[in-house]
């Protein structure tokens, strides 16, 4: 497998590679250019490389993971994931770009006229993304793992890929900036989308029915793999958490949560997405608050596409692994009685049947691909954050743009060099048995949607659409929901009590933490008084001055070139 | 009525020596003007836009995992070979995300494009908050 799997993984990083460099021949070397391409990204363009970014490996391996492990439950994730940017749509889009800063903690700060704002917001932002990091550096172990099989210099073939993914986006956004990230996302995007169409195309051609391969699951309960005391492997069959005693079917809820559990996941994924830096930072890029707007709209819809399909294809690989096991003699270390041990696998798994090495091989890349563009814009937040929030307005003010650019890309270094050192540390064979199993990347990115729907998202929600909302107060919320959805999902992974829907509800805090953090954002802010210029921010923020203006130069601009 | 207020100018745009770039200001010509009671007046009637449809998306999206829980039919009939709980959160949940966007976002265009921009005068008459919360 190493030689078609080292093929395309070169193939990949040579267009990945060339696609930013000559994006970034063509940019100016200002931080407007390198954080926020000129302010000039099309409307198609940015809802792809917002895809790109958004679909990261909890999408492409981890959805398709959780369906094919937990059935109707797992599909809460593709629904959660798709819907967190309707919200987007309505309240933070276009505010967002209107007003027009770099950053989600530049955004803050000037809505608040508040240095301390920018500084907690920074931290949060910043642990946000270090959380949404570890999982995707778990994905490229992964993926590595099993499209090449081996290591390199000593390393085992989960941690190359850790160190050689990590490394080359790293790499790329440094050089690269925005534009690069924002070409290469939107194309990336593309990619993965191709990659699930061949296929669902392939696996549906050669004879799988949606329908009846659903209702042939709940024939019989759902089984998982099970480590017995004396270190064999055995199928178990999956408790039901809605009816005692009863167990689990596929296409039934209550194969992984309880009553609170559904409502839990899906709050946390949508009131997530609204806060994730690396999505909010795109918004930036549009040209105008309309566009932005539209821009989101686009979003919901190729993203929807994306999970129905990631959705389909993980139901495919339950109904057909077991049949393919008896035949093709490389599964059996992969499964138990013919169930996979790693559901990540699904997906890969599936285009192996179905394509050979060559179909695993574009599936796989489809993988990095979704791996590398996440990584790429988290690291472009992450450098955005400290380059220009914290470098240059407080560690350098007389820094040169050049400087302050430097300080970014060494943030860059570091976020990197941690996610990936915690993903080492964070071996998904060490944690088979405990609470975050199965769909264990998906469930490691829920817990960055659960830090950002807790914390940023109700201060951000309350600084676009309520005049009250004062630095004080944004500071409180900030810090109490950041604070409270850290320990919870403390308490749940400390718990060691296996999947139960305690561990679920503590795992997923949002619908705790959110409603927390607002009330106290509003509680504060009435000790504390709105920025004297409010009005100034409002016309600023929901007047559409600026994009008639945008809008009237761009028609000049295109009559002067007739 | 357009206001002859002016607004100071907007903050410069270039990067400095100490400074970086500020992303693009809104910039207020002669003919690019909203009044604060204009604003004020569409960013109230946005933000009921805003707070609607968000409780249709959250009711519809909801009603999902609450029907399984109140009507057994939802997850033992058949529609297809799939239950109606696999069907919507499968697939029918994604189609209403993109219609309620897709409809949100044509209506916060229309309310801005009528508002804003010069089209309704009286609107400079109405009340506007003083800051201090009231909203």
């Amino acid at each position: 497998m190493a030689a078609p799997g080292a093929t395309a993984l070169v193939a990949l990083l040579v267009v990945t590679a060339g696609i930013t460099v000559a994006a970034r021949l063509r940019a100016r070397s200002t931080a407007l250019d390198y954080y926020l391409a000129g302010q000039r990204v099309g409307i198609v363009t940015n809802a792809c490389a917002i895809c790109g970014d958004y679909l990261s490996a909890a999408s492409f391996l981890g959805v398709a993971a959780a369906v094919y492990s937990s059935g109707l439950d797992g599909l809460w994730y593709a629904a959660g994931f798709a819907a967190g940017f309707v919200p987007v749509a309505l309240f933070t889009a276009a505010p967002l770009r209107r007003f027009g800063q770099h950053s989600l903690p530049d955004f803050l700060a000037s809505r608040f006229d508040s240095e301390r704002v920018r500084a907690v917001a920074v931290v949060v932002v910043e642990l946000v993304i270090l959380a949404y990091l570890v999982p995707q550096a778990v994905g490229s172990g992964l993926t590595w793992s099993l499209l090449v099989g081996e290591g390199i210099g000593g390393l085992s073939p989960y941690a190359t890929g850790v160190v050689v993914v990590s490394t080359g986006v790293a790499g790329l956004v440094i050089v690269g900036g925005m534009r690069g990230t924002t070409w290469n996302p939107a194309l990336q995007f593309l990619l993965l989308l191709a990659t699930l169409v061949w296929l669902t195309v392939v696996v549906v051609g050669a004879g799988f029915s949606y329908g009846g391969a659903v209702a042939d699951l709940d024939e019989a309960p759902l089984t998982a793999p099970v480590v017995r005391a004396d270190g064999s492997e055995e199928l178990a069959t999956v408790t039901h958490q809605l009816d005692e005693g009863a167990p689990a079917r596929f296409g039934e809820a209550g194969a992984r949560y309880d009553r609170l559990g559904q409502f839990s996941l899906v709050l946390a994924l949508v009131l997530g997405t609204a806060g994730l830096p690396h999505v909010v930072n795109r918004f930036f890029t549009s040209p105008s608050g309309r566009a932005a707007r539209r821009t989101t709209v686009w979003v919901v819809g190729l993203a929807g596409a994306f999970y129905a399909l990631a959705v389909l294809l993980g139901t495919a690989a339950r109904t057909i692994v077991p049949g393919a096991a008896v035949d093709h003699d490389w599964l059996a270390p992969l499964t138990v009685d013919g169930v996979l041990r790693v559901p990540e696998h699904a997906m890969l798994v599936l285009g192996r049947i179905y394509g050979g090495t060559g179909g695993l091989a574009v599936v796989a890349t489809g993988a990095l691909v979704a791996i590398l563009s996440t990584i790429g814009g988290l690291l472009l937040a992450a450098a955005s954050s400290w380059g220009q929030d914290i470098y240059a307005r407080h560690v350098n003010p007389r820094a040169t743009e050049r400087q302050a650019l430097r300080a970014g890309q060494a943030a860059v270094i570091v976020a990197t060099t941690a996610a990936a050192a915690a993903a080492l540390v964070l071996r998904p064979d060490d944690l088979a048995d405990t609470v975050i199993a199965p769909s264990l990347v998906a469930t490691m990115v829920t817990w960055a949607f659960c830090l950002a729907g807790s914390s940023l998202t109700p201060v951000l929600l309350l600084a676009i659409w309520w005049r009250g909302t004062t630095a004080r107060g944004a500071v409180a919320g900030l810090v109490v929901g950041a604070v409270a959805a850290v320990a919870l999902i403390g308490f749940g992974l400390a718990s060691d009590e296996g999947i139960n829907p305690r561990a679920s509800l503590l795992l997923t805090p949002t619908i705790v933490a959110a409603p927390l953090a607002g009330v106290v954002t509003v509680v504060a802010s009435r000790r504390g008084a709105p920025p004297a210029d409010l009005d100034r921010i409002w016309r600023r923020m929901h007047g559409t001055a600026a994009d008639r203006h945008a809008e009237r130069l761009a028609e000049l601009t295109l009559e002067s070139t007739r | 009525m357009r206001h002859s207020l002016r607004r100071g100018s907007a903050p410069p745009t270039g990067a400095s020596a100490g400074r970086p770039a500020e992303p693009t200001e809104p910039t207020d010509s002669a003919d690019d003007f909203d009044t604060t009671a204009e604003v004020d007046a569409t960013f109230r009637t946005q933000r009921r836009v805003a707070v609607g449809y968000f409780v249709v998306f959250l009711a519809v999206t909801l009603a999902v995992p609450t029907l399984t829980l109140v009507l057994g039919w939802w997850s033992t009939g058949r529609i297809a070979g799939m239950s109606p709980n696999f069907v919507m959160a499968a697939g029918g949940l994604y189609v209403v995300f993109f219609l309620v966007a897709q409809a949100a976002s044509s209506l916060a265009d229309a309310v801005e494009d009528r508002m804003l921009g010069g089209g309704d005068e009286h609107l400079d008459a109405l009340p506007h908050d003083d800051g201090t919360g009231s909203t």
